[in-house]
C-alpha cells in the first residue's frame, strides 16, 4: 500500500529530517511511527502527504510514485488519504456536518449521497447529536472526532494521523484510539506519529522508531521502547 | 452542478460572514470609481460644451469689390464655388454688400449707421470648418487669393479652446484611468487581506484535497460581486450627482451641464464591467502568490547536497 525506498529530506541549512528511510507498509496495517521530537515522524507524514517534496528516494503510495507527481495532481492524491492532525485542522467557520461534508464536496458528491454519508460516519465516531456545533464549541476530543469523521467520510484506504492524541487526556486518547481501531478493521491501513507509551504498549501493533531522521528498529507487534530501554 | 451551487453558496456564505471586509471592499470600489466616472462625465461636459461653442462662423473673408482694378465680375462666386470644393470647409455663405448693409443696421445704432455709405462695406465669405484645428490652412489659402481684401478668424480663441478642451480631456482620461488602476489594486489588496485572514482555512481545505481551482472559484465570485457592487453604486452616486447638477444649472446660459441618457448607458454598463473585472483580477493576484506557497516546497537539495551533509 505504501513503499518507502532510501528517503531523504533535507530542508534548506541542511538540516536532515530524514535520512535513506525505506518501509513497506501492507494493505490493512496499523503502523506507529515513535522517537523523540525532531526524530523525523512529522516529516514523514508530510511526506506522504506531498506536503513537502522528498531530497531523495521514492516513495509508492496505492503503486504511485507520488515523488514525481505534479502539483496539480496533488489534490487526488490527498483524497485518496484521510487525515488526522494533533490541532484538528478543522474550519472554524463551518459547522461539524459542514466540516465533515467538505471532503465530499471537494469530491463532487451530489447531495443526495453527503447528508447520508455524513450522517453515518457521524454516527461511528458518537457525534451525530452535534452536527451544527461550530468546533469552537466542542471539546478538544469531541473536535478530534470530527477530524476523524472528516479524514474516515469518503472510505480512503489509508489514513495518516500526526499526534492525534497529543493534544487529549488520557481518557479522550482512549476514546480515539478505538475510533481508529475501528475503522483499521474496515481495512484502512493506518500510520500513526506518536509519543504516547501507553497507547503504543495497549494497541501491539507494528512500531517503526526514528532517531535522527533514520529507521532505528521496526517490530510487528512492538512496544513504545525495546525491552532493554526499559528501566 | 452540486459543485458550481456549492462554490456559489460558499461565496455568499464567505460575503455575509466577512461583512466588515466586504463592506471595506466596496466602498473602496465605490470611491474609486466614483472619482473615474466623476472624472469622464466631466470630461465628457467640457467636451459637448466645447462642441457647442465651436459651431458657427469660424472664418470671415472680406471681398475687394468686382469693380476694382484686377477682379473679374465673376471673381466672388468663383472663389466663393472653389471654397466649396475645399475638404476642411463644412459650409460658406456668400453675404453680398446688401446683406453686409442689413447686418450693419441689425448691429449698429441709426446715428451711426446714417454716417455709413452702404457702398463701401465689402462683401464677404462667411466660412464654418470640419475641424476648427484646421482654421490655419483656410486661412493661408484665402489669405493668398487676389479677390480677397482681409480674412478675420477667430484664431486664438479657437485656439485656447481647443487647447483647452485637449487639456481637460486628457486629464479627465489620464484621472479615470489612474483611479481605475486604483480600484484594482484597492481591491486586490482587500481580497488579499481576506485570504490572509483566512490563511489557515485555505491551507486545511488543501490538505484534504481541494484543488486551487475548488479553493479559487468563491474568492472569484467574492471579488467580482464586491466590484459590481461598487461599481453599482458608482455609476448610481455618479449619475444622480449629474440629474442634480443638470436642474442646477440650467439657470447658467453659459453651460450646458445635461448630458445624454446614452452616454450613462454606455459607461455605466462599462463600468460594471469594469468593476466586475477588476474584482476578478483583483482575487486572481491576491490569490496567485497565497496559493502558490501553499502548494508545498520543491525539493530544495539532491542526492549530492545529502551526501555533502
Amino acid at each position: 500500500m505504501i513503499r518507502l525506498k532510501d528517503v531523504s529530506k533535507v530542508y534548506e541549512g541542511a538540516t536532515v529530517a530524514v535520512r535513506d528511510v525505506s518501509l513497506d507498509i501492507q494493505k490493512g496495517e496499523f503502523v506507529f511511527l515513535v522517537g523523540p521530537s525532531g526524530s523525523g515522524k512529522s516529516t514523514l507524514i508530510r511526506l506522504l502527504l506531498r506536503e513537502e517534496a522528498v531530497t531523495h528516494g521514492v516513495i509508492w503510495v496505492a503503486g504511485k510514485d507520488i515523488t514525481r507527481l505534479p502539483t496539480w495532481k496533488v489534490p487526488y492524491l490527498r483524497r485518496s488519504i484521510g487525515t488526522v492532525f494533533q490541532d484538528f485542522k478543522l474550519l472554524p467557520r463551518k459547522t461539524v456536518a459542514e466540516n465533515v461534508a467538505f471532503t465530499l464536496e471537494v469530491l463532487g458528491r451530489p447531495r443526495s449521497v453527503i447528508g447520508p454519508q455524513v450522517g453515518q460516519v457521524l454516527e461511528l465516531v458518537g457525534l451525530a447529536d452535534k452536527t451544527d456545533r461550530y468546533p469552537r464549541q466542542l471539546s478538544g476530543g469531541e473536535q478530534q472526532r470530527v477530524s476523524i469523521a472528516r479524514a474516515f467520510v469518503n472510505r480512503p484506504p489509508i489514513l495518516l494521523a500526526d499526534e492525534p492524541t497529543g493534544n487529549l487526556d488520557p481518557a479522550t486518547s482512549v476514546g480515539i484510539m478505538k475510533l481508529l481501531d475501528r475503522i483499521n478493521r474496515t481495512g484502512t491501513t493506518i500510520v500513526m506519529a506518536t509519543h504516547d507509551h501507553a497507547i503504543v504498549d495497549a494497541m501491539q501493533r507494528r512500531v517503526v522508531q526514528l532517531e535522527s531522521g533514520s529507521v532505528v528498529r521496526d517490530e510487528a507487534s512492538g512496544r513504545y521502547e525495546t525491552m532493554s530501554e526499559v528501566p | 452542478m452540486n459543485r458550481v451551487s456549492y462554490l456559489v453558496r460558499e461565496a455568499f456564505v464567505n460575503l455575509r460572514r466577512n461583512a466588515l471586509v466586504v463592506t471595506g471592499a466596496i466602498l473602496a470600489v465605490f470611491i474609486s470609481l466614483s472619482f473615474a466616472f466623476g472624472a469622464l462625465v466631466v470630461n465628457e461636459l467640457v467636451r459637448v460644451n466645447t462642441v457647442a461653442w465651436q459651431q458657427g462662423v469660424h472664418i470671415i473673408a472680406f471681398l475687394k469689390d468686382e469693380s476694382d482694378a484686377g477682379i473679374g465680375s465673376d471673381a466672388h462666386a468663383a472663389l466663393f464655388s472653389e471654397l466649396l470644393t475645399w475638404e476642411e470647409v463644412k459650409t460658406a455663405v456668400y453675404f453680398d454688400k446688401a446683406d453686409a448693409f442689413r447686418e450693419a443696421q441689425e448691429i449698429l445704432p441709426p446715428d451711426i449707421l446714417s454716417e455709413i455709405d452702404p457702398s463701401i462695406l465689402p462683401a464677404s465669405l462667411r466660412v464654418e470648418l470640419h475641424d476648427i484645428d484646421l482654421y490655419q490652412n483656410v486661412q493661408f489659402r484665402l489669405v493668398g487669393s487676389p479677390v480677397v481684401r482681409k480674412v478675420v478668424s477667430l484664431g486664438d480663441r479657437i485656439e485656447a479652446l481647443s487647447s483647452l478642451s485637449r487639456v481637460l480631456n486628457r486629464l479627465g482620461l489620464g484621472l479615470a484611468l489612474v483611479l481605475g488602476f486604483g480600484a484594482v489594486v484597492l481591491i486586490a489588496n482587500t481580497i488579499r487581506m481576506a485570504i490572509y485572514a483566512r490563511r489557515d482555512e485555505v491551507a486545511i481545505m488543501k490538505l484534504v484535497g481541494a484543488s486551487n481551482g475548488f479553493i479559487r472559484v468563491p474568492f472569484f465570485i467574492e471579488g467580482m460581486l464586491e466590484g459590481l457592487l461598487g461599481a453599482a453604486l458608482a455609476v448610481i452616486v455618479v449619475w444622480a450627482f449629474s440629474r442634480n447638477l443638470a436642474d442646477a444649472g440650467e439657470a447658467l446660459p453659459l453651460f450646458n451641464f445635461t448630458l445624454r441618457d446614452s452616454f450613462f448607458y454606455r459607461w455605466g454598463i462599462l463600468f460594471l464591467i469594469f468593476g466586475g473585472a477588476a474584482g476578478l483580477i483583483g482575487s486572481v493576484v491576491g490569490l496567485r502568490r497565497f496559493l502558490r506557497e501553499a502548494d508545498g516546497a520543491r525539493p530544495v537539495v539532491g542526492r549530492r547536497v545529502l551526501e555533502e551533509v
